[in-house]
């Protein structure tokens, strides 16, 4: 419903102007807003008194990013969003029809056919979520709006993915109880087929007019779910059994979402009509969606005017004057806010005080926030490239010299040390640690050992491959994933180059596929390579004097080259790891620029903003980048960090204040939950994600940082030392 | 919601065009119709331009005319601009679709429930302009605006504005000649019963897909009163008020054109009213990226 802004509500939100009122809840207010072109979009923020929830803020994150998995065909299509902005938002396409609750209100229980084509349509949205990990967990008939071209799945306030249990704990209290699945009702894992028991619900809502637990007090209802027998003597005969299957209390029991797909779909085999799904609909319910449509178009409603003093102030007495009761309790409410965050409040004060690094001696006052003290320090060298410290189960490895040393996380002393020389003959999994077999032994064959974590010996080989020498000094191990290792070597006859992938377990050669051989002198073919996805990903060296590097993906089941591309590095050394998440290729050059990992293909680029700075004098503008929770953090010129949406390529905020200083652009920054950290001249910096100013500086001269969100540890490694600092 | 052509102004006035509303190939449209949004994105609205080969300064005279109206049922024009050579008018969007499209989203002529609707509410619409003298005078089926809330009657004036003094002027291409009473053709003025034969033209399109059926073609119930408004002698032609009653009976005047309330329509013209409502909302103008 459009409804009036109140005299409080913003008058812009990111990129959009505000037009009206489309609902409220506990956790946000949705607006009808229009951007600059003129897009009209629906924007969901979360309440500025929730923003300090970084709970709450992880959902709706998360929220962004299930809504972005279902897309515009099941979903409302995402125009936009800022998750981490001060008052995080949301921006969707405005979808035209009523909610399943109110549309069965006005129109009745729906007929047959349309109940199957919703829940079709439904299953296969659902269908899409979970395919991409992602489980809905509050399905309702509030939550799917109907609209002439089929139902849109919205509100995923607790959608989240698979495993990520520290968002549970808020339990049984969330979801609702009347289409709740009885595992969410009992306070347990709600999967997939939690969301199959949900949908059940909807349909026999919306083939009744009524849930399939009935209503009444929450507590009541919740015990029907979990242990009563679903009512479904109202519903069609014919679709009895297949609800009554997808209500079993027995998440085993319940069909597929695809197999609820087809059963519902009924034995037509023809194309889907897409104007048909109207024709099925109650008049009412058109012309709600008529409405819906040309409402919009209206002129929106003015502004409220702010409310009226609730007690007229006496002349003389009143302590405040003209002060609103409702601002009163805001206050209030913000007081609390404040003592229930503790240590935050005063906190979050000092950083808006803050005035950048350059800020006046007298601000160095006792409150300010100081750099942590380091957790341990150890004296190891760091090479040039393949520094990055390595999670090996519980602790930790890391390349030092002309050795790979085992080192216990929490203290920061050696455990063991390999001799394994070559930076990229090491690889690990994440538990275990992997190398080539040395190319001076006697052996004439390539090998893959494990590197013992007691005494750094390396084990029998696990994998033995004559068709490749192990005589080869530049024969790689790049990575190690789901048990298998894949490696960069050349052929025993010949001097071709292959990449292989090589089965741990069974010791065979899965596959291999070609790929060009060392360009430079004392560089190995590839700088670095990866594992996402189905792909394996790889960054080849440059030859000599050239500024490309060829980028290739090939399929990581059968090892088929999928694409080729060149990319251009800046400055004197190009990227030592590649930087990726599940979509793009991430790079920081003369522009910040993301590759789609599908097919290589330039996905978005970021960079020559008007007001930036001259950029003529830099060669290389973007630092190293890396990405977090969808965000792309890498350092622009000297002017500091800049945080990037990873799908969309458009800023999200940028370091304010920062002067004086020169990024150290070959250090990615590192990122916690707290602050960003960044390499510069005169050491570490903290970055507050909230106020987006440096808080303070350890002195330092990092050559790579590795965040350690596990172990909450931040590794700074210096040319002769690494040490680790808390993580915040 | 149509692609421009290569031909289509990109520019009308301050605003800037996004869509044309008329699909390629429509005949008998009186006007070249675009949705467009003004430079700031901040409205939206329905352009429309002289035809092609007409007459721009009569043409803008009768926009100038429907500028100053507001007759209910008559869809509004609340802008003028351009110059004698160059007129256009705007209006501010709301999802419409013209007659022509709503019988392409139904898939063939529509219901006679829907017909009677759409009739009895242009009658209607006439009937309060006829008593105060005013002459639609471009009553047609592209002409005729579908929204949710019922039609609207748009090109105002078309007729007038065409060139048809004397019976050797050929009729314009971009007019329904089914619209087209014979004394109009013939060279004399055009009049309130000649509204009126155009309104019987567009209840036979509704309700067989062309405007000059045969009249076993004609649904029954509809056969005489269509049969009556199509009359040669403008003087048996039906007042406006008795076609809204033939139509309607019983149905309340002035509860019909120009409402706000949405009515009943078949589900498929509601999905393409819908899905021109949304693909306007998420149209956005180019802008320069950063």
């Amino acid at each position: 419903m459009i409804s009036p802004l109140l005299h409080d509500d913003p008058h812009t939100v990111g990129p959009f102007r505000i037009l009206a009122r489309l609902g409220g809840g506990g956790m946000g207010t949705v607006y009808l807003a229009r951007s600059a072109g003129g897009r009209t979009v629906a924007v969901k923020t979360l309440h500025s008194r929730l923003t300090a929830d970084t709970t709450l803020r992880t959902r709706f994150r998360l929220e962004t990013d299930a809504a972005r998995v279902i897309g515009s065909r099941h979903g409302a299509a995402v125009v936009d969003a800022d998750p981490q902005a001060p008052t995080p938002w949301l921006a969707t396409e405005y979808v035209l029809g009523p909610p399943l609750d109110e549309a069965v209100e006005a129109g009745g229980p729906l007929p047959e056919p349309a109940v199957r084509a919703l829940g079709a349509s439904l299953a296969a949205g659902l269908e899409q979520l979970h395919r991409s990990e992602v489980v809905h967990r509050d399905l309702k008939p509030s939550n799917v709006l109907v609209t002439a071209q089929g139902p849109r799945i919205i509100d995923f306030g607790i959608a989240r993915s698979f495993g990520d249990e520290h968002l549970t704990n808020v339990g049984s209290a969330m979801g609702t109880p009347a289409f709740m699945s009885p595992e969410q009702a009992a306070g347990l894992e709600h999967a997939a087929a939690g969301d199959v028991f949900a949908l059940a619900g909807v349909l026999v809502f919306a083939a009744t007019g009524r849930g399939p637990f009935g209503g009444g007090a929450p507590t009541d209802l919740l015990y029907r779910v979990r242990f009563g027998e679903p009512d479904l003597g109202s519903v069609p005969e014919a679709l009895r059994p297949l609800l009554s299957r997808c209500l079993a209390k027995d998440p085993a029991h319940r069909p597929s979402t695809s197999e609820l797909f087809a059963a519902l779909r009924g034995a037509e085999d023809a194309p889907v009509d897409p104007g048909g799904f109207a024709d099925l609909l109650p008049d009412a319910v058109l012309r709600e969606i008529a409405r819906r449509s040309d409402e919009v178009w209206r002129e929106p409603p003015h502004r409220l005017p702010p409310p009226v003093p609730a007690e007229a102030p006496h002349a003389g007495t009143a302590p405040v004057p003209g002060v609103s009761r409702r601002r009163l309790l805001y206050v209030a409410g913000g007081a609390l806010l404040g003592g229930g965050l503790l240590g935050g409040g005063a906190w979050a004060l000092l950083g808006d005080s803050e005035d950048g690094g350059g800020g006046a001696k007298k601000k160095d006052a006792v409150d300010r926030p100081k750099p942590p003290s380091p957790l341990w320090s150890a004296v190891l060298r760091c090479p040039d490239s393949g520094g990055e410290v390595m999670t090996v189960g519980r602790n930790l490895a890391m390349r030092a010299g002309i050795v790979l040393c085992g080192i216990n996380a929490e203290s920061g002393k050696p455990t063991w040390q390999a001799n394994v020389a070559e930076t990229w003959r090491s690889a690990t999994d994440g538990t275990r640690m992997y190398a080539l077999r040395g190319h001076q032994e006697k052996a004439a064959s390539l090998a893959v050992c494990e590197v013992s974590q007691f005494h750094g010996e390396l084990s029998k080989p696990l994998v033995e491959l004559s068709a490749f020498t192990g005589k080869e000094q530049y024969n790689q191990l790049l990575c190690v994933a789901d048990g298998t290792a894949y490696l960069v070597a050349r052929a025993a006859s010949g001097k071709r180059w292959y990449l292989v992938a090589a089965d741990l377990k069974s010791g065979k050669e899965r596959w291999r596929s070609p790929v060009d051989g060392p360009g430079t002198e004392g560089v190995p073919p590839v700088l670095s390579g990866v594992v996402v996805g189905s792909r394996v990903v790889l960054c080849g060296s440059p030859s000599t004097d050239s500024h490309f590097i060829g980028l290739s993906a090939h399929d990581k089941g059968h090892g088929r080259q999928l694409w080729e591309m060149s990319e251009t590095f800046t400055g004197t050394l190009p990227p030592s790891r590649l930087v990726t998440d599940d979509r793009n290729l991430y790079f920081g050059a003369e522009n910040l620029t993301a590759r789609r990992l599908s097919d290589g293909g330039l996905e978005w680029y970021f960079g020559n903003r008007p007001g930036a700075g001259d950029r003529a004098r830099e060669e290389r503008r973007f630092g190293a980048p890396t990405v977090h929770d969808g965000v792309v953090y890498s350092t622009e010129g000297d002017q500091g960090l800049v945080a990037v949406d990873a799908a969309s390529g458009t800023l999200n905020w940028q370091e304010k204040g920062l002067s004086g200083r020169k990024n150290k652009r070959d250090v990615a920054p590192a990122v916690g939950k707290r602050y960003a950290y960044c390499a510069d001249d005169k050491g570490l910096r903290a970055i507050d994600l909230r106020t987006r100013k440096a808080v303070w500086t350890y002195e330092t001269e990092p050559v790579v940082l590795t965040a350690d969100p596990q172990g909450g540890r931040l590794y700074v490694r210096q040319e002769k030392r690494t040490v680790a600092l808390p993580l915040a | 919601m149509e692609r421009l052509r290569q031909d289509d102004p990109a520019r009308i006035g301050d605003f800037v065009t996004l869509a044309r509303l008329d699909a390629d190939g429509s005949r008998g449209v009186p006007e070249r119709r675009y949705l467009a949004r003004s430079a700031d994105g901040g409205r939206t609205v329905l352009v429309c331009l002289p035809p092609a080969g007409g007459d721009p300064a009569r043409w803008a005279a009768e926009a100038q005319q429907a500028a100053r109206l507001t007759q209910p049922g008559f869809w509004p024009v609340v802008e003028c601009g351009g110059t004698s050579a160059f007129p256009w008018y705007a209006s501010p969007y709301r999802p419409a679709l013209p007659l022509p499209a709503v019988l392409a989203a139904h898939g063939g002529p529509l219901p006679e429930p829907l017909v009677r609707m759409l009739g009895g509410t242009l009658a209607e619409a006439l009937a309060s302009a006829h008593v105060l003298g005013i002459v639609h005078g471009g009553v047609c089926p592209a002409g005729v605006l579908l929204t949710a809330c019922g039609p609207f009657l748009g090109c105002f004036g078309a007729m007038r504005a065409t060139a048809v003094a004397g019976a050797s002027a050929t009729p314009a291409t971009w007019l329904d000649t089914g619209c087209l009473a014979p004394e109009l053709a013939a060279g004399a003025p055009v009049d309130r019963a000649g509204d009126v034969y155009a309104l019987g033209a567009v209840l036979a399109y509704a309700a067989t897909g062309h405007t000059v059926p045969e009249r076993q073609e004609i649904p029954a119930g509809l056969r005489d009163i269509v049969t009556a408004c199509r009359s040669r002698d403008a003087d048996r032609r039906p007042e406006p008020a008795r076609v809204l009653a033939e139509l309607l009976p019983g149905a309340a005047y002035g509860a019909l054109a120009g409402s706000t309330e949405p009515v009943s329509l078949p589900g498929r013209v509601v999905a393409a009213l819908s899905r021109q409502s949304a693909e306007v909302l998420a149209a956005a103008l180019p802008t320069q990226e950063r």
